[in-house]
């Protein structure tokens, strides 16, 4: 039979993931198009006006009547170990030929063996015969799974044969890295790329991909996170800081996920080594690498393999010095500066973009050693890209109160157009609550004397606040809040002295779930530039409008009697305990007002059951508002990672539908899920004046470089200021809407001008944004589910 | 010998750790006691003594040797600098290259090295290679030590399962006679001197069937002189170069310049933010002066220390801090990678913000918040 699994050992060729479940990254095999009979036919949409697009994919080419020759290998009497059974096998290199994949029991040949079992005989060192039949047993296709699997590990095998780095599932250049000395910081560029079939080619995907490493190790870090927070806060620092992040070893080449910090092991302590004796880090490292340890003190890192690699089993201990990070920290993330510089490097226009992804096409195709690889198995790519045509749908009209604009589709943002124009729905603010420290005494009456002018045009009635000076302390604030809000406050607004995390969680969690009010909490650098204060001014107003319940503007949506949700996940990989689901569902015919609510799942529980309880509390709140049940319903599913897609389709899909049955026996909407994945591979330059420049918004790709199995499709919504604008990619895996897909295409296309806390398109559906922006905020500060009272509100913009 | 004896002895041999291991720590050992800088391993195979010799501070040039490309090309990529190497270049400098060829065959790449070693090599050599080995490695490659190893034949009747020879591409397996005869003969010709040990101890009672593996480690005894080694020698490569792998080292000035701007602009920033956290909120709060550590701290103590000297003190002026070089200069990183104070001016030189007069690393602050 042809199965999916190339056995685990000839994997270990290519995807060499950290210790986890290995995965089928690419959802092969999952197949939804295949139930939804209008779209057997045509998946393709039609609106819009025509643009020449090109692509980072590549054609895979292999010689008429290419096929992959499977055998299965056995030995007698029964060899055991790996290598001893390669080794006897490639004995016979004359019978097999020089080009093979073996894996210990599988053999891939590019060549037909003359007789379907051939006898083969060997003699091992210590004289015993060995023979060994090797069996053909299938005869692959090439665009079987197994096949596909097949090209990837031959890929991998060509970027190593180029000197190229692995770490984690990509490839990277050692030989030039970009050094950004100011963070101490390291860019290497790499590739990532994967072979797959798309709508009428197997084609190669490759991206270019920035590897950021760090060039100080982890003893490095926890000094200076020593010097920083001194000796008490030093071991939570520490943990806060490590916990989860992926570090490379001075002395291997494989990398490991920092799980614990041992602080009461040191280098001196003693490990148990797998002949059962007992030695001690310094001696080991001393003895096995020539590595002298200098500091004795320091504490051991702890690594949970899930993987059994050779006898080793269970956690693993690293020596801090000998460690050396990867990638980035939450800390690093929200240090803007760090961001602007690593950007410079990693944000590459279109035309360098693609200009690095064909020198690695290059390297391929002027390596000999490359190139006699792929003729050996009979395989070429086609060194261009591939290009074909896209659409660009319309823009959309934005509505506000009576007045209705176009926006500039070159910069997809309607701020300046909108600016001075009443808003749907302004909520007014009679009663609420200004508080800060005494430092921002000035800033405060800034902000206020700014909203005050700012408020009116839009609409927004606002009475003078309750002004209440703080001591810069979180129980300070918390004192006031305790005292000051009362049930009639419509919202308070907190100027904060500094980001530090704690005080924001703290005001964030009493009022979200003690105290169900909306709340703003701004941070005094913002307002202190004048120049910009206007600006910020009018941003907070319109913020704390939606956090209140106002409805800020719409496009049309011609479907009636439609509720759409969007659901997000957010996984705390700090503490590593919860999961969040951020569950949000429009409530209007316009799509302006919405229902919130999320779900808190502990490590190892199915988040599905409490999304399934969220749907109906949904379903009830809408029909509370329209006098009756949604006939249509749409999920915009974000958060599925790579190789979830079987489990959603076939465990999440059902339970909505069961949902939908439990509401009563002749209520039957029309349901549509559709995956939102805003990470994908995929790149389009739009071919303009010679050059190549990122496609506008709006831009659709249903052909080419779809999957034939799946009823998917791409649009780019957003523009980016600096690099490539990445296209989300959207796959409907459940559809009893009877839509044409053109309708889908625009109505998703639609979602994504509904973002209120920017008044521009953004990369997404609105409602996967705001079930985003839901799960952070309680995975990040407040770890429980909100007060119910503020669910018709967007208090968590 | 009884045969029933034999027979129940062969249970017992069991090398812990085993041979291989044995003959690898083997030649650590002579290159932890000779310090060579640079190491041919003849018949490298799967490159298994190199992976490890790479990791020996000394060596600075590592060449393989085999006459299979195939079974050195399987694990080559081990051999590979790893992403660390590249994020800390270390002191020293390494060149990793493999070969395809013939011991039989002279190749003036193999030239110039300290330490040949010859690890189960000769064994599988063919009795015309055979002859022309000591040609090759004594007389040719002429290095200051050369080590063999092989099989002693006696020892194979307590081997379990050894009927003619341990491994069916072995041409010959010698008794410690036969190998040491062959040992005088080529080290009395190319004027080295041999001893001979091994590893893998006998049993106790059978201690005259020798190590189970024999070694000769041969020592030149004569210093060779330069220029006499190259006009005699044919200069034309006859081995295939399959692997290079140039290990980023701070000898090269790139990786040295790149390190040493890392680490300049790093000790300027916990100079500036020491001093701008004086300048504000922690300064009036001595509860966040925290009690070190001793073995975390050095940084801090040391920086105390430095503070005191008056042209040395960074300090700030309108929206910029100045940093003095020589301030950083004293960091001890940055000291030893740099030695001399011209020489940090030098590799800093466009590459750091500096001060008018270039005495300081300069950082802008206008733009920066007051929490990071």
């Amino acid at each position: 039979t042809i199965g999916l699994q190339v056995s685990s050992g000839l994997q270990d060729l290519s995807l060499r993931d950290r210790g986890g479940r290995r995965r089928d990254f690419h959802d092969l095999g999952v197949n939804t198009r295949q139930a939804m009979v209008h779209v057997q036919e045509s998946k393709t949409g039609f609106s819009g006006r025509m643009i020449k697009l090109t692509t980072n994919h590549f054609r895979l080419t292999s010689r008429p009547q290419w096929a992959l020759y499977q055998y299965h290998v056995g030995y007698s009497p029964e060899m055991e170990a790996r290598r001893l059974r390669s080794a006897l096998l490639f004995q016979h290199e004359e019978h097999i030929g020089k080009t093979h994949a073996f894996d210990g029991s599988i053999l891939f040949l590019p060549k037909k063996l003359e007789n379907k079992v051939t006898e083969l005989f060997s003699r091992t060192r210590n004289g015993e015969d060995v023979k060994i039949t090797v069996t053909l047993t299938n005869e692959l296709p090439p665009t079987s799974p197994t096949c596909l699997q097949f090209y990837n590990i031959i890929f991998r095998r060509l970027l190593k044969m180029l000197n190229l780095q692995q770490i984690g599932r990509n490839y990277y250049n050692p030989g030039d890295p970009v050094s950004i000395p100011n963070h101490r910081l390291m860019v290497w560029l790499g590739f990532t790329s994967s072979i797959l079939q798309y709508e009428e080619n197997i084609m190669l995907c490759a991206d270019v991909s920035h590897k950021v490493l760090r060039g100080e190790t982890v003893l490095d870090t926890m000094h200076s996170l020593h010097s920083q927070v001194g000796e008490e806060r030093f071991r939570d620092a520490c943990a806060k800081e490590l916990i989860g992040l992926i570090v490379l070893t001075k002395y291997n080449n494989r990398t490991y996920r920092i799980d614990d910090i041992d602080w009461d092991n040191n280098p001196k302590g003693t490990f148990r080594k797998s002949d059962g004796s007992e030695m001690s880090f310094v001696e080991y490292y001393k003895k096995q690498y020539n590595i002298e340890i200098s500091d004795w003190m320091q504490p051991v890192l702890i690594s949970q393999m899930k993987r059994k690699r050779g006898n080793i089993q269970g956690p693993v201990a690293l020596i801090p010095e000998l460690c050396s990070l990867t990638g980035l920290t939450d800390r690093m993330r929200s240090d803007f500066n760090m961001m602007k510089d690593l950007a410079i490097h990693t944000r590459l226009p279109p035309e360098q973009r693609q200009r690095e992804i064909g020198r690695l096409l290059n390297y391929i195709q002027k390596d000999d050693n490359v190139q006699k690889e792929l003729r050996n198995w009979g395989l070429s790519f086609d060194y261009k890209s591939v290009s074909f045509t896209g659409r660009v749908v319309q823009g959309e009209k934005i509505f506000q109160s009576g007045n209705m604009f176009d926006y500039n589709p070159q910069f997809a943002d309607w701020t300046k157009e909108t600016r001075g124009v009443p808003l749907i729905r302004a909520v007014p603010m009679d009663s609420w609550l200004l508080i800060y420290t005494r430092r921002n005494y000035d800033v405060a009456n800034t902000l206020l004397q700014s909203l005050f002018k700012v408020a009116p045009s839009m609409g927004i009635r606002m009475n003078k606040p309750n002004m209440i000076e703080v001591d810069d302390r979180t129980e300070a604030y918390l004192r006031v809040l305790q005292q000051r809000v009362t049930p009639d406050t419509n919202i308070v607004v907190c100027i904060l002295s500094s980001s530090r995390k704690d005080k924001y969680d703290a005001i964030k969690k009493y009022l979200c779930t003690d105290c169900p009010i909306p709340s703003q909490c701004v941070l005094a650098r913002t307002l202190s530039k004048p120049q910009t204060i206007m600006t910020v001014a009018t941003k907070i107003a319109l913020q704390m409008n939606c956090k209140m319940g106002g409805e800020l503007w719409s496009v049309e949506i011609p479907l009636k009697q439609v509720m759409i949700v969007g659901i997000d996940c957010y996984h705390d990989t700090v503490s590593g305990k919860q999961s969040i689901a951020g569950f949000v569902a429009s409530l209007n015919q316009t799509v302006t007002r919405w229902f919130s609510r999320c779900v808190v799942q502990s490590r190892g529980q199915e988040l599905v059951d409490g999304i399934k309880a969220c749907l109906q509390t949904a379903l009830r709140n809408w029909s509370k508002w329209n006098k009756c049940l949604p006939s249509r319903i749409f999920v915009y599913r974000d958060g599925v990672g790579d190789g979830q897609l079987n489990t959603l389709v076939n465990y999440e899909v059902p339970q909505f539908l069961d949902c939908l049955k439990s509401i009563g026996t002749d209520y039957s909407p029309r349901l549509t899920v559709v995956v939102v994945k805003k990470r994908v591979g995929a790149r389009f330059f739009a071919e303009m004046g010679g050059g190549l420049k990122n496609p506008p918004p709006g831009t659709v790709v249903d052909t080419v470089v779809t999957r034939p199995e799946w009823y998917d499709f791409f649009i780019v919504s957003q523009t980016v200021k600096n690099g490539c604008v990445a296209p989300t990619h959207y796959n409907v895996v459940y559809d009893t809407s009877q839509l044409k897909p053109d309708h889908v295409q625009r109505l998703t296309y639609k979602l994504c001008h509904m973002y209120y806390n920017w008044s521009g398109i953004i990369r997404v559906p609105a409602p996967c944004q705001y079930a985003h922006k839901l799960a952070f905020l309680v995975g990040q500060s407040i770890h429980r589910e909100p007060n119910l009272m503020l669910s018709d509100r967007l208090y968590y913009l | 010998m009884d045969k029933n004896f034999q027979e129940e002895f062969t249970q017992i041999i069991k090398f812990k750790p085993p041979l291989y291991k044995q003959r690898h720590q083997f030649v650590k050992d002579l290159v932890e006691k000779y310090k060579p800088k640079k190491v041919a391993d003849l018949g490298c195979a799967d490159c298994s003594l190199l992976r490890m010799l790479k990791f020996c501070s000394c060596i600075e040039v590592l060449a393989g040797l085999d006459i299979c490309e195939n079974v050195m090309k399987e694990k080559m990529h081990t051999l590979s600098p790893l992403p660390v190497d590249y994020l800390q270049p270390s002191e020293r400098s390494l060149t990793i290259t493999l070969h395809h060829g013939s011991v039989a065959h002279k190749d003036p790449c193999m030239l110039g090295f300290d330490l040949v070693t010859c690890i189960e090599l000769i064994e599988h050599l063919e009795e015309p290679e055979l002859k022309k080995f000591p040609e090759v490695v004594f007389g040719f490659m002429a290095p200051s030590i050369v080590v063999i190893s092989t099989p002693n034949s006696e020892f194979n009747p307590l081997l379990p399962g050894v009927m003619s020879y341990r491994h069916p591409d072995h041409k010959f397996e010698w008794n410690q006679a036969q190998f040491q005869s062959w040992a005088l003969e080529t080290a009395r010709c190319y004027d080295y001197s041999v001893e001979f040990t091994g590893v893998g101890q006998p049993p106790t009672g059978m201690e005259k069937a020798g190590f189970c593996t024999q070694i000769g480690v041969f020592v030149r005894k004569y210093p060779q002189t330069g220029e006499s080694v190259q006009s005699e020698k044919p200069t034309e490569a006859v081995y295939k170069t399959v692997f290079k792998a140039v290990y980023p080292s701070l000898k090269d000035e790139k990786y040295l310049q790149n390190a040493v701007i890392s680490e300049v602009i790093f000790a300027a920033q916990i100079i500036k933010h020491r001093l701008m956290s004086k300048h504000e909120e922690y300064g009036d709060d001595p509860e966040r002066k925290s009690k070190f550590q001793p073995s975390v701290d050095c940084f801090s103590d040391y920086l105390g220390k430095l503070v005191g000297e008056k042209n040395m003190e960074p300090f700030v002026s309108g929206n910029e801090v100045y940093i003095p070089l020589a301030t950083i200069f004293s960091f001890p990183k940055v000291n030893r990678l740099c030695g001399t104070f011209e020489k940090l001016c030098k590799l800093i030189a466009g590459k750091v913000t500096l001060s008018s007069d270039g005495s300081a690393v300069m950082f802008n602050i206008e733009h920066e918040n007051e929490d990071n």
